[in-house]
């Protein structure tokens, strides 16, 4: 914890350059612009059981100014030997509040998403990236500092059968709450002259869960460096470590790498 | 009489609208900045956007023969996600008279002097435009509270599309 801490304070710290909030764990309470359209492609990974991986392409789409939606399809092998394609999800979110000065604003957003999955029902963890259906719905803050984009969101998770005969065991939670903090900081470049220029950015998000009417905590810590090519190209690579947590999952201390490409005024 | 209907119909004055400076806040990072350039492009009447990355302002010019609409402006930056905190209007003028309350109408919509001494302007001038979403809405909130302009507050004057400038 308290090398956490230290970390955290380091960041904080950082207080003189620019800011940043396209966390790579998290969504931040701001939206896409109108009529852009994000392709993403994550892969992530760890060892559990020898080495498995996810592949997740991702559509990302701002209907309007307030209103956003993505589209995944989920692929791995965290269930069997062999790749397969294990589910989808649909996710949207609204932002409420604006209030913007120079170099700085608040804002905040609602959200919900479906995830579906044929996978089968393990794990004390509900998983709406691939290991579980169900649904969620939350709310998130973001403040940008001037300096230093924060972020805070809580969301309700409900848990349902999953497909392909893969029913929601009774002993298991169905219920979970999420809870998560992300900091991010812009760290070059220093003075911004054109569109070319790489943008490099640091975070550090915690990402917390609890299942509902039972003894169940996670709490992972992710940081991760990203770089934004051309102003359109954005690469991430992150690294979850399980800061404390007694529940079982599937997918524990992972990486991930990312890359995102961003088209502007699309339709 | 003909002083009535100059004034209803306001005056169309001898000036060009050339370009304008925006600046936008909640800007984060450069694909935000993108994203809000190439949707400001998209407009008909503009002609060239150049951006100030450090200071996030554009200098917008305008087509010669287009109709200019800040409001159109306005709405592209919040499409963008993203709020206009000040917007610069340059105008080219040929020996116009001003005075405060004077206004003039130009592209169908009116502009409406505030806070100015009588003055003779020539040249490229620099009007700052002061109304709802084009200023930091605190700012506009105490403007308006002072103001006796009923057009101030609402934002137009008869059913005309009014802006309010000043130097």
């Amino acid at each position: 914890m308290k090398r956490i801490f230290f970390l955290l304070s380091l960041l904080l710290a950082g207080l003189n350059t620019a800011a940043q909030e396209l966390y790579v764990a998290t969504e931040p309470a701001s939206n896409m612009p109108k009529n852009g359209l994000a392709i993403r492609m994550t892969q992530e990974g760890g060892f559990q059981n020898g080495y498995q991986s996810r592949t997740i392409p991702e559509l990302m789409y701002g209907v309007n100014k307030n209103l956003m939606v993505h589209a995944s399809a989920y692929l791995s092998n965290f269930f069997q030997n062999s790749y397969k394609l294990e589910g989808w999800s649909t996710y949207a979110k609204y932002r409420f509040l604006s209030i913007d000065s120079t170099n700085r604003h608040f804002r905040g957003a609602v959200y919900a998403k479906y995830s579906a999955s044929n996978n089968p029902i393990d794990f004390q963890e509900i998983n709406l990236e691939g290991n579980n259906s169900g649904w969620q719905t939350g709310v998130v803050f973001t403040q940008l500092l001037h300096k230093l984009a924060l972020s805070g969101s809580i969301n309700y998770n409900k848990a349902l059968d999953n497909r392909g005969a893969n029913l929601f065991p009774s002993s298991l939670a169905a219920e979970s709450i999420g809870y998560t903090f992300s900091a991010g900081l812009l760290t070059y470049p220093k003075v911004y002259r054109d569109y070319t220029q790489t943008n490099v950015n640091v975070y550090l998000e915690f990402l917390g869960k609890k299942n509902l009417g039972r003894n169940e905590n996670l709490m992972d810590v992710a940081p991760a460096v990203q770089f934004i090519i051309n102003s359109n190209l954005r690469i991430d690579v992150s690294q979850r470590f399980q800061l404390w947590g007694n529940m079982t999952r599937n997918g524990k201390n992972m990486y991930l790498i990312r890359m995102e490409y961003n088209l502007y005024n699309v339709f | 009489m003909a002083v009535a209907i100059v004034m209803l119909l306001g005056i169309t004055a001898k000036a060009q609208f050339v370009k304008a400076e925006v600046q936008v806040s909640g800007l984060t990072c450069s694909m935000c900045q993108l994203a809000t350039e190439k949707a400001i492009k998209t407009l008909d009447f503009v002609a060239e956007v150049k951006p100030d990355l450090n200071k996030n302002v554009y200098l917008v010019s305008f087509k010669k023969d287009k109709s200019v609409q800040l409001d159109l402006i306005k709405k592209k930056v919040k499409d963008a996600g993203f709020s206009v905190s000040k917007l610069v209007a340059i105008f080219n003028f040929d020996q116009q008279k001003i005075s405060n309350d004077f206004h003039f109408t130009y592209a169908g919509n009116k502009y409406h002097f505030m806070d100015v001494s009588e003055k003779t302007l020539d040249g490229p001038i620099r009007l700052t435009v002061l109304d709802k979403d084009f200023i930091p809405a605190g700012d506009f909130k105490k403007r308006a509270a002072k103001t006796s302009f009923e057009c101030y507050r609402s934002g137009v004057m008869g059913k005309t599309r009014t802006y309010h400038v000043t130097l």
